[in-house]
């Protein structure tokens, strides 16, 4: 009998501890398109006026100009704080500006800015930019703004970035079903995007 | 261990359960954080530093003496798993789990991160320079002789800075104890080949006979030995080598061994002069000494006083006779008794009368430069430094790679002993049993943020330099490598010959690119040499070298009577050296304790190992717990009943069983070198590790223990897989 007694209190205690655990996470993701959380960065980066289209002020820069990283990684990374100076060293018009003025703190303090994730996928999720990257521009020769756009929303009219897109498995999925055909040797292999489990969970 | 009162099947019934709960809520690294988590930012990157990309650079693994060359990957400035670098002598490229737990060693929680002086029972965060002043301060009042520094192994410019250190100090004396290092063995080479560790050529031999050698688990540069191992076993012309292994536990190698031959404890001597005796009788020329020397080992008295079967030792004599070169190695056996350096002989003269020597047993390299050489550790070391203190001519007293208070047997009583010293520095990685009893405690750099040279305990035919550079940032701002502490410490003693040096890092560069002819790099600029040196992480030198002095006659040899049955303590006890937890250093890395023993697969605690037929007679069955008592005290750990071990020995693993250093290290197991007797050679005065007597009793408690595989010669499963046969019964001239 007592073995039954034990076995409940062990049971007991981890319903306790799993509904305690429950009470301090998050709320799961959704699949509403909807947008994600306003995130105070520790610098306000407009990337309107950076990547913008030029009738609305913008200096239309290329994205992969600054984030370097995506088409090379997995991760598509920050762009070092050098990349930052490298241009605004030059550009005397703004160098009073509060937030070029703080650039330049972090920069002789020899500090990385703390910028804050704003797409953040769950650990168990892998996700390349790279792959995304090389299919979309470099094979199908998309503009480089509508393919980050895909996942990214409408960056160029932003200021601080914000997640758009839900980024839940339904939705990549979703995107996966579709072809997207390229040119060459490549175009005998599937046109669609990977549907085993492995490719993004590993 | 699981305590019996909760049986398996509601174990898993909680778990099922538990199972389910949890993934009504998510597990907890589900959870995503838009705009709480830091992206991995830097202020100016290189071409090759690429988010979410590994970059490796080469170092050397510090985990055991052994000096594999290793690489780390790096990931966004992070360090995230060693392998081995395929460029280095020593390991080629291969790496083993001690050396894969380097990195636990780095990241460890329990790391001392200030300089901590003692205020009552209580360490008191201090700064540096109050540390280096307050030794500065008590060296004032003591003589060079009354200065020790006791240390583990230790090589390279930190050895060679110590050494001037000692000499600053007016003659201090460095005391090198490693309670697992090979020192009868070096002792008796020095002797009979004239070199300390001569290059044992695994490859070239035909047939190995080794005399508990561990040299695939834990004996002086396992990976190298390993991957000379099995060129030894593909063979020349398609021939397989032949190992035997004599031993009373069985190591990793025994396992691995076509026979395995099981000898009553300390009679490995007489097993060796049985085998010459053998080879005489098939015909092989013996001298006139030789002859007369093992006249009286005939089969039968071998056979009686090993207990290994008369017919066995024909055999291994055939096999010997037959697959010429052959190697004989000398392992722990020699360690282990007080008439180790004998049995040490006696194996050296079957070496010689096979004429080995010179065909398997080589010269080894030179290492031009004798200060960078390895440190002659051993346990005679400390048994000298605890006469000191004891007669209290030790007033200041460093420790620095070594953990006395938890490896010394209670009969050395090191712990009351080294209170009588008036000052006590400890250079520590944790708060271990030796730091917890020292007045100042110096925080150290973990081997992946350190600078340093390494030379191998071991050095083959190519003699290497290793060298240690920081894999990434410190983790803790107030750590310091242990280079940078003794070049604080010379200053303080020789401030006009080392201001120079900025740093410990700045006396390597200069150290090193001044000597760049000596280490192959004559005529290169200094930054193209120093950055080739860093790039490759080690610096090949010296020539293979000459022959082999020194012999080894039959006078040497003196093989003293069986001892006398011990009535009180019947039984052997033999302290086991695990490849995972040696001399238990590392216990405080958790991969190593959850990594299973290679024999019994038994992970986090200590086990006492049986024979079957000693069980049966004492009532013991698997997961009882025993106390193990010797004339010094007792330890309880719980029975592994196990057919690869002598009926007359028991055998616990070494490295359990801390009081102290940290949380997975902490009342895990128990410390079976802490009732060791304290018995030395008779010859070289190394404490003999094997000599300790024991009776064993239930202690009345069973736990389940916690392993990988099911009982010792179990069903298999219900299939057949292997057929058990005994070793008496097996031909190996018709397996191999």
């Amino acid at each position: 009998m007592h073995r039954f007694l034990r076995l409940s209190v062990l049971l007991i205690g981890l319903f306790v501890a799993t509904g305690s655990h429950a009470a301090e996470t998050a709320p799961a993701l959704t699949t509403a398109d909807d947008l994600g959380p306003q995130v105070e960065q520790p610098i306000e980066f407009p990337h309107d006026r950076h990547a913008g289209d030029a009738s609305k002020g913008g200096m239309q820069i290329n994205c992969m100009y600054c984030h370097t990283y995506a088409r090379r990684s997995a991760s598509s990374g920050i762009p070092p704080l050098q990349k930052c100076i490298g241009c605004h060293q030059n550009i005397e018009s703004v160098k009073d500006k509060p937030r070029i003025k703080k650039l330049f703190e972090y920069w002789e303090a020899k500090k990385p800015v703390p910028w804050k994730k704003v797409h953040d996928l769950p650990d168990y999720v892998r996700f390349s930019h790279e792959r995304h990257v090389q299919r979309f521009v470099f094979q199908q020769g998309r503009p480089v703004q509508e393919a980050c756009g895909y996942c990214h929303g409408d960056v160029k009219n932003m200021t601080v970035a914000r997640r758009s897109k839900p980024l839940s498995m339904g939705w990549c999925a979703d995107c996966h079903q579709k072809d997207h055909p390229v040119d060459g040797a490549a175009a005998a292999k599937t046109a669609k995007g990977p549907n085993d489990c492995w490719q993004c969970h590993k | 261990m699981i305590e019996n009162g909760m049986n398996r099947r509601d174990f898993l019934k909680v778990l099922g359960w538990g199972g389910a709960a949890v993934a009504l809520t998510g597990c907890g690294n589900t959870s995503v954080e838009d705009g709480k988590e830091l992206i991995t930012s830097y202020v100016e990157a290189t071409d090759y530093m690429i988010p979410s990309i590994g970059v490796y650079f080469n170092s050397t693994c510090a985990q055991c003496d052994a000096g594999c060359g290793i690489m780390g990957r790096v990931r966004e400035g992070r360090v995230l798993k060693l392998e081995g670098n395929a460029d280095s002598v020593i390991n080629h490229g291969k790496m083993c789990a001690l050396g894969q737990a380097g990195v636990q060693a780095h990241y460890n929680p329990d790391r001392v991160r200030d300089p901590l002086l003692r205020s009552g029972s209580k360490g008191e965060a201090i700064t540096w320079e109050k540390a280096l002043g307050l030794i500065n301060e008590k060296l004032g009042g003591a003589k060079g002789d009354e200065i020790a520094f006791l240390t583990g192994g230790m090589s390279g410019h930190t050895k060679a800075l110590l050494g001037n250190y000692l000499e600053a100090l007016g003659g201090a004396k460095h005391y090198a104890y490693d309670v697992t290092a090979p020192a009868v063995v070096r002792a008796a080479n020095k002797k009979a080949y004239g070199v300390e560790m001569p290059h044992l050529r695994l490859d070239k031999a035909k047939a190995i006979v080794s005399f508990g050698a561990d040299f695939l688990g834990a004996w002086v540069s396992p990976v190298h030995f390993s991957q000379q191992y099995a060129r030894f076993r593909k063979g020349e012309n398609g021939q397989r080598g032949v190992l035997v292994q004599v031993e009373s536990k069985m190591t990793l190698t025994g396992a691995n061994a076509d026979r395995w031959l099981a000898v009553r404890p300390g009679t490995e001597g007489v097993l060796a002069l049985g085998v010459i005796n053998a080879l005489g009788a098939a015909g092989l020329y013996l001298s006139e000494d030789v002859k007369s020397l093992v006249k009286d080992y005939a089969p039968e008295r071998v056979s009686k006083e090993t207990g290994a079967p008369a017919e066995q030792i024909g055999k291994l004599a055939a096999l010997l006779k037959e697959r010429s070169p052959s190697l004989a190695i000398a392992g722990s056996a020699v360690e282990g008794y007080a008439h180790g350096s004998q049995i040490a002989a006696a194996v050296a003269l079957l070496n010689q009368v096979l004429g080995n020597v010179g065909k398997t047993i080589e010269a080894p390299a030179n290492v031009p430069f004798q200060q960078l050489a390895p440190a002659a550790t051993g346990r005679a070391a400390l048994v000298a430094l605890n006469d000191a203190l004891a007669a209290g001519k030790v007033k200041v007293l460093f420790t620095y790679g070594a953990n006395p208070v938890y490896s010394a047997s209670s009969a050395m009583k090191f712990k009351d002993n080294m209170k009588k010293a008036a000052f006590k520095v400890a250079f520590a990685h944790y708060l271990d049993e030796t730091a917890l009893e020292a007045d100042l405690v110096l925080p150290l750099d973990s081997a992946l943020e350190d600078w340093g040279t390494f030379v191998p305990a071991y050095a083959g035919d190519v003699a290497q330099l290793g060298v240690q550079q920081p894999l990434m940032e410190k983790l803790h701002a107030n750590t310091r490598g242990a280079g940078d502490i003794l070049l604080a410490l010379l200053k303080q003693k020789e401030a006009d010959k080392y201001k120079g040096f900025e740093d410990y890092y700045a006396y390597l560069r200069t150290a090193v690119v001044q000597n760049k002819a000596a280490l192959g790099g004559a005529g290169a600029d200094d930054d193209t040499f120093w950055g080739e040196t860093l790039s490759k992480g080690l610096v090949k030198f010296g020539a293979a070298g000459g022959s082999l002095s020194g012999k080894v006659s039959a006078a040497d040899v003196a093989l003293p009577a069986a001892a006398a049955a011990d009535a009180q303590f019947p039984l052997t006890l033999i302290p086991y050296v695990t490849p995972n937890q040696r001399d238990g250093r590392h216990a405080n890395q958790p991969w190593l304790q959850e990594a299973p023993d290679p024999l019994t697969t038994v992970v986090w605690d200590s086990w006492v190992e049986i024979h079957p037929k000693k069980a049966a007679e004492l009532g013991i069955v698997e997961g009882d717990i025993v106390e193990v008592t010797s004339k010094h005290g007792s330890i309880k750990a719980q029975a592994y009943v196990f057919p690869g071990i002598h009926p007359e020995a028991v055998s616990v693993p070494m490295g359990y069983g801390h009081e102290a250093m940290g949380r997975y290290a902490k009342d895990v197991g128990a410390n079976v070198l802490s009732i060791l007797d304290p018995v030395a050679d008779k010859v070289t005065g190394e404490t003999a590790l094997n000599e300790t007597r024991v009776k064993i009793a239930k202690a009345g408690k069973r736990v389940i223990v916690v392993k990988e595989e099911g009982a010792a010669g179990g069903k298999q499963m219900g299939k057949k897989i292997a057929v058990r046969v005994s070793t008496d019964k097996v031909d190996l001239s018709e397996e191999v």
